[in-house]
């Protein structure tokens, strides 16, 4: 799917003309809301009060990307974002590659069943389980107060162990890393097993690293997919501003503005919380193509 | 036990152990206790009460939002499919024919890295009534722009067209590579039997593209009964619940009402619907996965 696909079909210039203004008149759709919120990030309050408002801001103000660090609590949502992104991250591909591992590369009882369980795992939207984890990780035994019952307390609720516990699986990451360890030759593990390596270490050093580009590639995807998750994170940090992600800090303070004069600063956090992830994603795109065309279309 | 569990028969059980303890946990006791719930009358204060099948009788019988937001779900569901799946085959079979591949999918990428708050902040300034982008752009051409997000007649379709936005770019991911999964040889076959352009394309391309085409519109069906996230942070709901899906109305029931035996039924009840869905597909596939070699 990559470089230039030669005109397949013989049509005419006026075709390709068509192809070249539906491509750029999409991505003028594409590309402008972004631009509309960077010029609101940078009005002045006198433009905006003005009658009717100014659209180009006539004196830009960049100081409004500063102040969305000092005169809101950006720092704290950044770390969060990155305590849970990166937590979450490694726990998924911790648990992916090992169970991807052992439903590929071992014969056990049940072992079809597994394989039959986490493809119809995920066939279950999330929905259906927000309410019941909530409160299960309200009412964990021995957790946050709680006593053996799973009362007393506030459970795993207002901790960072509520936004990483219910995504340290994925069943989907789980199915990619089993495709994966499929090609991981069986008999250079047994090699290493007569060599008298243990199980962990074969894991570990030989299974591992020959699965690395399925690995990297699920790294980023979840990645991006919990760097941008709010649903979840929302639901649980409500009443818990230190636990907040950058999107769910800048919604749940949305009544901070409410006033015209303040939203060039809640337009400028948007754009803080949109760019850096662009830049990254540019930057790693093309091990994201792969993903998605692996993961997609061969259902 | 001890001694099996240093065996090498409990090896691969040592690997799997995580993901059983995450699916007991956080998979199947959630979904039982749900569904335990769904019989009860329970505000998370005091201790559920059995209530047998009232929750769903209550809500098929008597509550006059449950089949609003049904509606609401499947408008949504439909809207999204009719606008964005033959405008992201259209815009996936330029894109497959042309020079700067790279620089068109990082232009229509940008909303699919985007945070949904973003998402919906970015447009609640586009769609802003009087000094909004698009309706200043239409003031421009001389047409009257609605308010897009007030008004409870055109709310929904402006969600419907933010979520195509937000989706364009996957939707042509997908399309674009069944197109490029298509064999070179039948076209060139094609071209030297001496068909034309159109031709190329109703014969071939088309009917090839086919599987690729139901599988995108059954897995967007199936999201997008399930969506609500964009709901939530861009309309909540309103205006006069107009954009109220099913799954955001159960939200509100569960976090706002605390009502969680009524809210679980309304999960089980949209998860039946979605389950079905499902299944259609599943089977559809088990065909069509036949037909298309």
């Amino acid at each position: 799917m990559s470089g230039i696909v030669k005109s397949r079909t013989p049509g005419g210039r006026a075709l390709t003309v068509l192809k070249y203004v539906l491509l750029t008149l999409g991505a003028i759709v594409m590309v402008l809301p972004f631009l509309d919120m960077f010029l609101g990030a940078l009005r002045t309050p006198a433009e905006r009060l003005a009658s009717p408002p100014i659209y180009w801001p006539r004196d830009p103000q960049w100081i409004n990307f500063v102040r969305v660090f000092t005169e809101l609590p950006m720092l704290r949502w950044t770390f969060n974002s990155i305590v849970v992104t990166t937590t979450i991250t490694a726990l998924q591909l911790l648990t992916s590659a090992m169970a991807g591992y052992a439903l590929a590369k071992f014969r056990f009882a049940g072992a079809n069943k597994a394989l039959q369980f986490v493809i119809g795992a995920q066939m279950f939207p999330f929905f259906i389980l927000i309410i019941p984890t909530f409160f299960i990780l309200r009412y964990f035994p021995l957790a946050g107060g709680n006593d053996i019952t799973g009362t007393g307390g506030s459970g795993f609720l207002n901790t960072y162990t509520a936004l990483i516990l219910p995504f340290s699986v994925t069943w989907y990451g789980v199915f990619l890393m089993r495709q994966f360890m499929m090609s991981v030759p069986g008999e250079l593990l047994d090699a290493a097993r007569i060599d008298g390596a243990g199980e962990a270490r074969i894991f570990f050093t030989i299974a591992l690293p020959l699965v690395m580009p399925g690995f990297v590639t699920l790294g980023i995807f979840v990645f991006l997919y919990h760097w941008n998750e709010v649903l979840w994170t929302m639901t649980v940090t409500r009443t818990a501003p230190d636990l907040q992600t950058i999107p769910v800090g800048i919604y749940l303070l949305r009544g901070a503005f409410v006033e015209e004069t303040t939203k060039s600063l809640q337009q400028a956090a948007v754009a803080v919380s949109v760019f850096p992830v662009m830049i990254l994603f540019l930057a790693l795109q093309r091990f994201y193509v792969r993903g998605l065309t692996a993961g997609g279309v061969k259902g | 036990m001890i001694k099996w569990l240093g065996s090498s028969k409990a090896t691969p059980f040592w690997f799997l152990a995580p993901v059983i303890a995450f699916g007991i946990i956080f998979f199947i006791l959630p979904l039982g206790f749900a569904l335990f719930t769904s019989f009860t009358r329970w505000d998370s204060l005091q201790p559920p009460r059995w209530v047998g099948l009232d929750n769903y009788l209550y809500l098929l019988t008597s509550d006059r939002r449950f089949f609003p937001t049904l509606f609401n779900t499947l408008y949504f569901a439909a809207g999204t499919l009719a606008i964005g799946v033959p405008l992201s085959l259209g815009i996936a079979f330029a894109f497959t024919q042309s020079r700067f591949q790279s620089l068109w999918r990082s232009l229509y990428w940008l909303p699919m890295v985007t945070n949904v708050v973003a998402v919906a902040y970015i447009w609640i300034f586009v769609l802003a009534p009087t000094h909004g982008l698009l309706n200043r752009l239409l003031a421009m051409a001389g047409l009257p722009g609605p308010g897009w997000l007030t008004d409870p007649s055109i709310a929904m379709l402006s969600v419907i067209l933010v979520f195509v936005w937000m989706q364009l770019g996957s939707n042509m991911l997908l399309f674009s590579a069944g197109l490029n999964n298509i064999d070179e040889s039948y076209y060139e076959a094609a071209r030297l039997d001496g068909a034309g352009t159109w031709q190329v394309f109703s014969t071939i391309t088309i009917p090839l593209l086919r599987p690729t085409v139901m599988f995108v519109l059954i897995t967007n069906l199936i999201s997008g009964m399930s969506y609500f996230t964009l709901m939530l942070v861009l309309t909540e709901g309103g205006p006069l619940g107009r954009t109220t899906v099913t799954a955001l109305y159960m939200y509100e029931m569960a976090f706002a009402d605390l009502r969680l035996g009524r809210a679980s039924a309304v999960a089980y009840i949209l998860f039946a619907l979605v389950f079905v869905l499902t299944l259609i597909q599943l089977r559809f596939f088990r065909q069509g996965g036949v037909d298309a070699h």
